[in-house]
């Protein structure tokens, strides 16, 4: 296993690189870019443009530009002045040296951008992975142990239709319901805030405006996680109802209860965890949709705001640090497997 | 412990231990709901800096905590903020060379306004400002910079701008909606102008200060105690919050949970006009028109001289086309009336032209004009052809490809297809495009539309703000903008007369100004290489019980928030 794991990482790491190399070469080939007329003005003036390629370090060729954001400029002398001359030595320290670079659109330092957004999904994504899961599995185990019943149907059509609704319709009737329409009896406010983290009004206890402020977001990213995983659940269920060892525990005159949930369930649960363990990366990426709705800062709305804008320096940040995360969950989620499955050896 | 179990106690404790983080944080501040508003706005504002990005919710920030030396009320009126004074050629302020073609302006400052860790405004802070501007290596450029060869220190109250040529736009030179003063104790120049601590952490010398920045949520600005108009401002407390999606920000404002959102829609202004407690204030003057963009130059290409365009470079093709678009129809049905016709440039105060006539919609006179160019239909596919047109080859077909840019949203992608059904019934075919304004403003090595002249017609907004439009129509129409990347005459329209009057133009002999304009204004009617069609409504809707809020073109809403109050 020691030797899968080590092997793998090495992989990772030219996956990485390579990724690194495509990542960059895309962001910047495609079509349009910072130079644009900046912000509301269509206009953007040579001298402006100039001085912002320099200060961007748009000036020099695109495989340099990747050097730089690998391994930084505080090694080569760099012309800041315009002047022609390379009169000093550049700050940057690359990639490799976690030094992002700054934004294009605040001139901040990327990974304090991500920093601030960050916490903030993982907060709301852990949640509404969790929530979705937690309520997941009982409808995926009843909807398989009932297959064909009243509730396996409905369950079914709800789950299409979950996974069918988009989110910026559900999360926009939601805040009409409870935002616009639903008042509390006794405050006469709404039942429930329309976006943002907190109050800028709170008066009661700080967990439960947070809470407040979490239930719509969550519902609306959640129910698509409840429709994808019951379904999952109940077709791995079904996958393992007629397997031998289900047969043998029968015949052994095991429960029923004891056949589903410690010989079925267990091994249906395997793939499960295994997807889960791959779906864990979305708790770093956060979701667009919901976060524009509900005013969560949190880093879909940073990366939407950075491709809009052309901010390639945020853009390759959140797309290098995604694919690692992708990369690092499917190596999780073989290791994992590994261990709850014990008929999977990788040595 | 089963797998299940424990993956369950996992993900329980992780949701418990983030809860109880989160909640561990300091609470949000206590409003005082009765003297506090709320502004909402789409995202975070890039910095305090409009200079760098102009992003307008930099400058709608900036307004709320700093100043410049002069600004503009929503009638294009010029008034000091830092200046004790306007310098006019009438009071000595101003001093032009006629000889040498040069201008001294003398500003003097108030004496009364401070930093708010109590500093005084002085001279050096005027001079440490553009010192950080024109800094090569963290600079930015700002219009009219390359006039000024020097701000000259005559005293701690007095700073002396010396140009090199008559800059009519000087009065808003470090003031308006994108400059103001910046602390030369506080700010650290090393950081450079673009980049610089002082920019997202200010330090006020206007009506407010800013109290917390919580990035991505809100900001919170409170009274400034030590602001130069004693008793203001009135309200003590402003939040401004993000809500990025439009409808919530609307719905917000219903509500009553917001007091103002700016820059709102003519579908938004359409659905609140008839709700109790939300007014829309509605600027003065319009600025953003909205004109077609004719490429005189075969599309991809940036000569029209080597290759002029085969259908565009007739200007009687472009004045039929004109002809046939149907404005008042556009107004009415996609901008819900609130779009105003426009065919010059010269529109609004103080440079009106009135010997420029509205033009007709007059789909008829229209045909007649294409057929009279050589554009016939002779196949009957509805489509006309060049049946000696002189700009192409025969049986070359009217078909060309039309653009606009995706984020201005639904109003002008139903006036682009309208407009090209109006094209459709005078024959010709306009095959519609949407693209996103960074592809279609980009550099040229960033394969931008526009300056690869990759487009046959456009139509997209653009207006200039203030009182001043020479650098505006100079970046259209001069011919030294026509180069790539040299300025946005991207149709490659040059005229030798109009570039003259334009380059006398930079006088402050206002009636001299007046002249040339509309001699220019002539010319312009008289080759079309753009047909304005219509301006935008630039309007901010706020809370009946805000007072005294006033949208304007020249600034943003909140350059009279000084003024601002809660009515009971």
């Amino acid at each position: 296993m020691f030797t899968y794991i080590a092997r793998r990482l090495l992989q990772t790491v030219v996956l990485l690189f390579l990724l690194s190399i495509f990542l960059f070469a895309l962001v910047n080939l495609a079509p349009g870019g910072p130079l644009a007329g900046q912000g509301r003005s269509r206009q953007i003036r040579p001298e402006k443009i100039e001085i912002l390629k320099r200060q961007f370090g748009l000036d020099k060729p695109l495989p340099t530009q990747y050097l730089i954001w690998l391994v930084g400029n505080d090694w080569m002398r760099v012309d800041t002045d315009g002047d022609g001359i390379e009169e000093s030595f550049g700050t940057r320290k690359g990639i490799l040296r976690g030094d992002f670079g700054f934004s294009y659109r605040t001139r901040q330092p990327v990974l304090e951008e991500i920093g601030q957004r960050l916490p903030n999904t993982v907060l709301l994504m852990t949640i509404t992975l969790f929530i979705g899961v937690l309520i997941a599995i009982p409808v995926g185990i009843v909807s398989a142990i009932r297959q064909y019943s009243k509730f396996d149907i409905t369950v079914t059509t709800l789950s299409f239709a979950g996974q069918a609704i988009p989110e910026f319709f559900l999360g926009l009737v939601l805040i009409l319901i409870f935002y616009a329409w639903l008042k509390n009896p006794w405050t006469g406010e709404p039942l429930l805030p329309s976006g943002g983290m907190v109050s800028l009004n709170v008066s009661g206890p700080a967990v439960w405006d947070r809470i407040k402020h979490l239930i719509l977001p969550v519902i609306t990213g959640a129910l698509g996680w409840i429709a994808w995983y019951s379904r999952f659940l109940r077709s791995s269920m079904l996958e393992v109802a007629n397997k031998d060892y289900l047969r043998t525990a029968r015949a052994k005159g095991l429960p029923n209860w004891m056949v589903l949930y410690k010989h079925a369930l267990r091994n249906a649960l395997i793939p499960l965890i295994t997807m889960l363990a791959i779906d864990l990366p979305t708790i770093f990426g956060g979701a667009v949709f919901v976060e524009t709705l509900f005013s969560w800062p949190g880093m879909g709305r940073l990366y939407f705001t950075a491709a809009v804008d052309r901010d390639y320096p945020v853009l390759l940040a959140i797309l290098i640090m995604g694919a690692a995360a992708i990369i690092f969950s499917n190596l999780l989620a073989d290791v994992l497997y590994s261990f709850l499955d014990p008929r999977v050896r990788y040595d | 412990m089963s797998t299940q179990t424990r993956t369950l106690f996992f993900l329980t404790i992780t949701v418990i231990v983030a809860l109880v983080l989160s909640a561990c944080q300091p609470a949000a501040p206590t409003q005082q709901a009765e003297e506090g508003i709320v502004i909402v706005i789409p995202e975070d504002p890039p910095s305090f800096n409009p200079a760098i990005t102009d992003a307008g919710y930099d400058s709608l920030v900036m307004e709320l905590v700093m100043l410049g030396l002069a600004d503009l009320d929503a009638n294009g009126n010029p008034f000091p903020e830092l200046a004790a004074e306007l310098p006019t050629e009438e009071n000595g302020g101003v001093v032009i060379d006629e000889e040498t073609g040069t201008m001294d302006v003398t500003w003097n400052l108030r004496t009364d306004v401070k930093w708010s860790d109590g500093t005084p405004v002085t001279a050096d802070d005027v001079i440490f400002t553009y010192q950080a501007i024109i800094d090569p290596a963290y600079g930015t450029w700002i219009p009219g910079i390359d006039y000024v060869d020097d701000v000259e220190k005559v005293d701690v109250d007095t700073v002396i701008v010396h140009y090199n040529a008559v800059y009519p736009g000087y009065l808003t030179q470090f003031g308006g909606e994108l400059i103001v003063i910046w602390p030369a104790h506080y700010c650290d120049a090393t950081q450079g102008f673009s980049a610089w601590d002082c920019a997202r952490t200010p330090l006020s010398n206007g009506p407010y200060v800013l109290k917390e920045w919580v990035n991505g949520d809100h900001m919170t600005f409170e009274r400034n105690p030590d602001f130069y108009e004693k008793g203001k401002p009135e309200i003590s407390k402003i939040t401004v919050q993000i809500v990025p999606d439009e409808a919530v920000r609307k719905t917000m404002l219903i509500n009553g949970d917001a007091d103002l959102d700016m820059w709102s829609p003519e579908p938004m202004i359409n659905d609140l006009k008839d709700k109790p407690n939300v007014v829309v204030s509605i600027s003065p003057t319009n600025r953003w028109v909205f004109r077609l963009f004719f490429n005189l130059a075969a599309k991809g290409t940036t000569d029209p001289v080597a290759t002029p365009h085969p259908i565009l470079s007739n200007v009687e093709v472009r004045r039929a086309i004109r002809m046939a678009i149907d404005v008042d129809t556009i107004s009415k049905n996609f901008f819900f009336g609130y779009a105003q016709p426009a065919w010059t440039e010269f529109f609004r105060e103080p440079y009106v032209c009135t010997n420029i006539p509205r033009p007709a919609f007059d789909p008829e006179g229209a045909k007649a004009k294409l057929e009279a160019a050589g554009w016939i239909d002779t196949d009957d596919d509805g489509i006309r052809e060049c049946r000696g047109c002189g700009t192409a080859e025969d049986g070359y077909k009217m078909e060309m490809e039309f653009i606009t840019y995706g984020e201005y949203g639904e109003a002008l992608e139903l006036t682009q297809q309208y407009i090209a059904e109006n094209l459709a019934e005078i024959g010709i075919k306009m095959n519609l495009s949407v693209v996103e304004g960074s592809i279609m403003w980009a550099a040229s090595e960033d394969g931008g539309i526009e300056q690869n002249g990759n487009f046959d017609i456009d139509i997209y907004d653009d207006g200039y703000a203030g009182i001043d439009p020479t650098d505006f129509i100079y970046s259209y129409y001069h011919s030294a903008s026509a180069t790539p990347d040299y300025g946005t005459n991207y149709g490659r329209w040059m005229n030798e007369e109009f570039d003259a009057l334009l380059d006398e133009s930079y006088t402050l002999d206002t009636a001299a100004r007046q002249e040339n304009f509309c001699k220019m204004a002539e010319i312009l009617e008289a080759e079309l290489p753009e047909a304005l069609l219509f301006t935008g409504v630039n309007a901010d809707a706020h809370s009946a019980r805000l007072q005294n809020v006033q949208s304007t073109i020249n600034d943003l809403v909140t350059w009279n928030a000084k003024d601002w109050t809660l009515a009971n």
